[in-house]
């Protein structure tokens, strides 16, 4: 079955958590016929919504995980990826932003406009997703669409247009008006899925030709058309739709909708939204990698007869094997075809293909550009590029932000053991923030991540889906340690112990290197050290790296320039100057300054004005040094950098310190030293472990 | 170049003179002009200033957001440290940031009262004790002769320098007798300093019309057009 790109849209649904994301998924689910019943997602019936497929989600009413799903509104084919709310997931969220061409934001009606939805709309931002707004829990008491819609423009910075205002609010929710078509809408029956078109109630008429003249204001700009038309009073509903259309997919506009999914108000209204103005594969420019031409990038064609170019943007391991969930962006994809995953090389058997349902599947033959689709056995991991066979593309890398905090886990007993590998296995291939490694010294297996919530999950899923119990130690923070100045070295290895003997001298200097990790300049002339002999230098150094003096932490930003050196003719090795070149950088390392760096966050709190005193006190003591604040009627947010390492357990801190009423994300912002009483704590404790082990 | 020489050459010197123990306690200062012409940007300056010189200075910005704000710091930070080859450039910049604060208010949100609840919460909790306060984006023409009073007493009683910055209108051409346009032609008593920005041809001129504490009144700075810099 070949889809019509007109007709497709690949869109994520993305939101604060508990605004009701997942209820409304369920909802589209319902109204599209995908499935038959409605269940809560804290439901009395114990079956839960269908997105959350993941037992920990269900027993934590959030949605951890994005699953895809495919459905069908009015002729149009919708792949929805939900997306996770918690920050701490973030890079589940951008990966599926990434294969999205567009996205409903939804905003809780009494909350409104909180930090995490700032943080994702900014991730929306950076991936050019056009979007659309849906104000949800407009049933709720002190529901207030338009406060929201004001949010939107102040916070988010995007140009909010009203398309419907609601009849009624709070409990007494009955519809909306559309303000394109000037009619009332009101959904009935038992779940909403019988609507009723009328005349706009008398009462709301001003109010709605008013919001309609900003309407029309607005999607103006993008529509000579309907620019000439407003003046001669003749406006349509399809010049209109097709100025707010171009308005969104140039990210210019943002429509606003309105409703309740959970009391089944303003949902097919939403639907009906995404498929008049959220883009079709074909109106995103995706750009991949040409990695016969020096990487450049190459523009792809969406076009289902071109070679192929395909995204491997999510694994899941679940009750039918390994699915790997994929993003076609160029060519077909065929049952039975050969395509080759462009990170190794590596030839792969297309072997069933499906269409994924929440947890249900279809089996389909084939799939063509702009789908999202799962393939089944298919060894990869996420972010990995398939192409067939001549076409040498990658999709650009993601950027994958470095782990900041680790813990060591320990395995309760020998079954545990194996369990705990075969699931570190799949969520380092899943999740590429997710880390671990076994550390040498002290034989314990450290897994790392971007937060506490984030190695939380792992866990939690590590005991329930791979019966993998394990002990957890404290959370340690991933010190770095860099220098701060220029230092010469000039170091000779010697060693004549009987046999062949071992000699290099080397010298240089190292400087601080502002981007970047790690430099290696070789200004040796005239073979002061012999050609051979240069790589091993570059070796040596890179060895010294991995453990700085201080810490015990990875050294980074370091430029290393040799220009002398000297061998000789029988006793010079590789090894002698790869150990020449790791006394070099020791003489040089404890001449340049050298300091502990820290992970620090940027974390934003928000809540309540009258707590904004204590919130900010409590960052002050955690060595935060606090940014700003905004003030907006009563809500508060403050915002402040603070080191990593004082933020363990802050949400219990804060919850107790606000009675529960603010809340905080963060994220990681950067490496900063840390301050010299704690790094000599940091340097005590460090040497401490040394001579234990 | 070092600190201590960014703070001697700075332009700004004119207004305030080293050592700081010189200064008067409290003072009130105004930057004026139509919109465009660079007051925030002569705000962060003042304000960049004192805090080189260790002072702690707290941002008060009405109606914009804390992005925006925070953003004209690290863009001036940045000229300063470039266009004097700064050294232990981000050394400075850490300590720098630890003598800023920034404080944004919605316009409907921002009133006295609130700004001193603010306060009083950042000092007895010893969080922050500025030194000097700009308040950008005050509207004047909202404002009476009291609430700005109100206002210059309690910086006063808070031993706090405080700097305003004040938007002119083209269309009106109200001047009080010490040639101090309007909006603030009726309330240009309670400043001590009052500076107007200017354009000319091709140059931005800063023309500082009074000065209680110091001689320098009658003198006249220019701004950088592309960098909206200070000077000399």
């Amino acid at each position: 079955m070949k889809v019509n790109l007109d007709n497709l849209r690949n869109i994520g649904i993305s939101a604060h958590i508990d605004s009701g994301k997942t209820t409304l998924t369920e909802r589209i689910l319902f109204y599209t016929q995908r499935i038959h019943a409605i269940h809560e997602v804290r439901g009395k019936d114990g079956v839960g919504a269908k997105m959350d497929s993941m037992e920990l989600e269900k027993e934590r009413g959030i949605t951890i995980q994005s699953a895809a799903t495919y459905c069908n509104w009015k002729g149009h084919a919708i792949n929805i990826i939900d997306t996770p709310g918690h920050v701490d997931f973030t890079i589940e969220v951008e990966r599926a932003l990434r294969v999205l061409d567009g996205a409903v934001l939804i905003l809780c009606s009494v909350g409104g406009v909180q930090s995490q939805s700032i943080t994702v709309n900014r991730q929306m931002t950076r991936y050019k997703v056009p979007r659309i707004v849906f104000i949800n829990k407009c049933d709720r008491t002190g529901a207030n669409p338009y406060r929201v819609t004001r949010q939107v423009r102040d916070k988010l910075d995007l140009n909010a247009v009203l398309m419907q205002i609601p009849i009624g609010l709070e409990g007494d929710l009955q519809g909306v008006v559309d303000l394109v078509t000037m009619k009332a809408v009101y959904f009935e029956g038992d779940k909403g899925e019988v609507i009723r078109e009328a005349d706009i109630p008398a009462e709301l008429l001003d109010e709605a030709e008013e919001k309609r003249e900003e309407l029309l204001d607005a999607a103006s700009m993008y529509s000579e058309e309907l620019m000439e038309a407003i003046l001669e009073g003749t406006p349509t509903e399809e010049m209109i739709h097709d100025a707010v259309r171009k308005g969104t997919l140039s990210l210019e506009l943002v429509p606003v909708f309105m409703g309740s999914a959970y009391k089944n108000k303003g949902v097919q209204s939403m639907l009906d939204a995404v498929t008049a103005y959220l883009p079709t594969p074909k109106d995103i420019e995706n750009t991949a990698l040409d990695l016969d031409n020096e990487e450049k990038e190459i523009i792809l064609s969406s076009n289902p007869d071109d070679s192929l170019t395909s995204l491997a943007f999510k694994l899941e391991d679940g009750r039918y094997g390994q699915l790997t969930y994929i993003r076609i962006y160029q060519g077909t994809m065929k049952k039975g075809d050969t395509i080759i995953n462009s990170r190794d090389g590596k030839k792969v058997k297309v072997g069933r293909l499906v269409r994924m349902h929440s947890d249900e599947m279809e089996d389909i033959e084939e799939a063509a550009a702009g789908d999202i689709v799962a393939l089944f056995g298919i060894d990869c991991a996420s972010g990995d590029t398939f192409t067939s066979p001549g076409n040498n593309v990658s999709m650009s890398s993601m950027h994958v932000p470095e782990p900041v905090i680790s813990l060591a886990i320990i395995p309760e007993d020998n079954k545990a053991q194996i369990n705990m590998s075969k699931a570190l296995n799949r969520f380092t291939k899943e999740d590429p923030t997710f880390r671990t490694f076994v550390d040498h010294e002290t034989n314990e297996t450290i897994i790392s991540g971007m937060g506490e919530l984030h190695l939380e999950v792992y866990i939690e899923r590590m005991k329930r889906e791979y019966k993998a119990a394990v002990e957890v130690g404290q959370p340690q923070v991933a010190y770095r340690e860099t220098i701060t100045q220029m230092a010469e070295f000039n170091y000779t290895h010697k060693k004549q112990t009987g046999g062949s003997g071992q000699f290099g001298r080397v010298a240089g200097f190292i400087e601080p290197l502002d981007d970047g990790e790690y430099e290696f300049i070789d200004q040796i002339v005239g073979g002061a050290i012999p050609r051979e002999f240069i790589s091993s230098c570059d070796k040596g150094f890179q060895k010294s790296l991995e453990k700085g003096s201080l810490a015990g932490a990875p050294i980074t930003g370091v430029k290393v320039t040799i220009n002398d050196g000297a061998a000789h003719a029988v006793d010079s090795s590789d090894v002698a100057f790869q150990l020449a070149a790791i006394g070099a950088f020791k003489e040089g390392y404890q001449k340049a300054k050298p300091v502990i760096l820290e992970p620090i966050m940027k974390v934003a709190v928000e809540g309540p004005s009258e707590f904004q005193g204590a919130v900010m006190g409590s960052l002050n003591q955690r060595r935060g040094i606090i940014i700003g604040t905004i003030e907006e009627a009563n809500y508060t947010s403050v915002e402040a950098e603070v080191p990593l390492s004082e933020m363990f357990g802050y949400s219990t801190v804060l919850r107790s310190l606000t009675q529960g009423k603010a809340e905080f994300t963060m994220e990681f912002a950067n490496y900063k030293p840390v301050p010299k009483s704690v790094a000599e704590e940091i340097i005590k404790k460090a040497e401490a472990e040394k001579q234990k082990s | 170049m070092l600190k201590e020489d960014l703070i001697k050459k700075n332009p700004l010197r004119v207004l305030n003179p080293l050592p700081a123990e010189s200064l008067p306690d409290h003072r009130m200062g105004l930057v004026m002009a139509r919109a465009g012409l660079g007051k925030t940007a002569i705000l962060v300056q003042i304000a960049m200033d004192s805090m080189l010189r260790g002072q702690k200075v707290l941002h008060v910005s009405v109606g914009e957001d804390l992005g925006k704000a925070k953003a004209w710091y690290d863009d001036i930070f940045r000229y300063i440290s470039e266009g004097s080859q700064l050294e232990n450039v981000g050394e400075v910049e850490i300590e720098l940031m630890r003598n800023r604060m920034i404080m944004t208010f919605k316009e409907s949100a921002f009133s006295r009262p609130k700004l001193e609840e603010r306060l009083n919460d950042l000092i007895y909790q010893s969080i922050f004790r500025p030194d000097v306060v700009v308040v950008d984006g005050y509207d004047f023409a909202e404002a009476d002769y009291d609430s700005i009073m109100d206002l210059k007493e309690m910086m006063a009683a808070m031993n706090v320098q405080v700097w305003f910055s004040a938007l002119r209108h083209r269309e009106d051409d109200r001047v009080s007798a010490a040639g101090v346009p309007a909006p603030c032609h009726e309330v240009d008593g309670l400043f001590d300093t009052v500076i107007i920005v200017q354009p000319e041809q091709d140059a931005i001129m800063l023309e500082i019309i009074k000065d209680e504490y110091d001689s320098a009144a009658g003198k006249v700075l220019n701004l950088d057009p592309s960098t909206m810099m200070v000077k000399a």
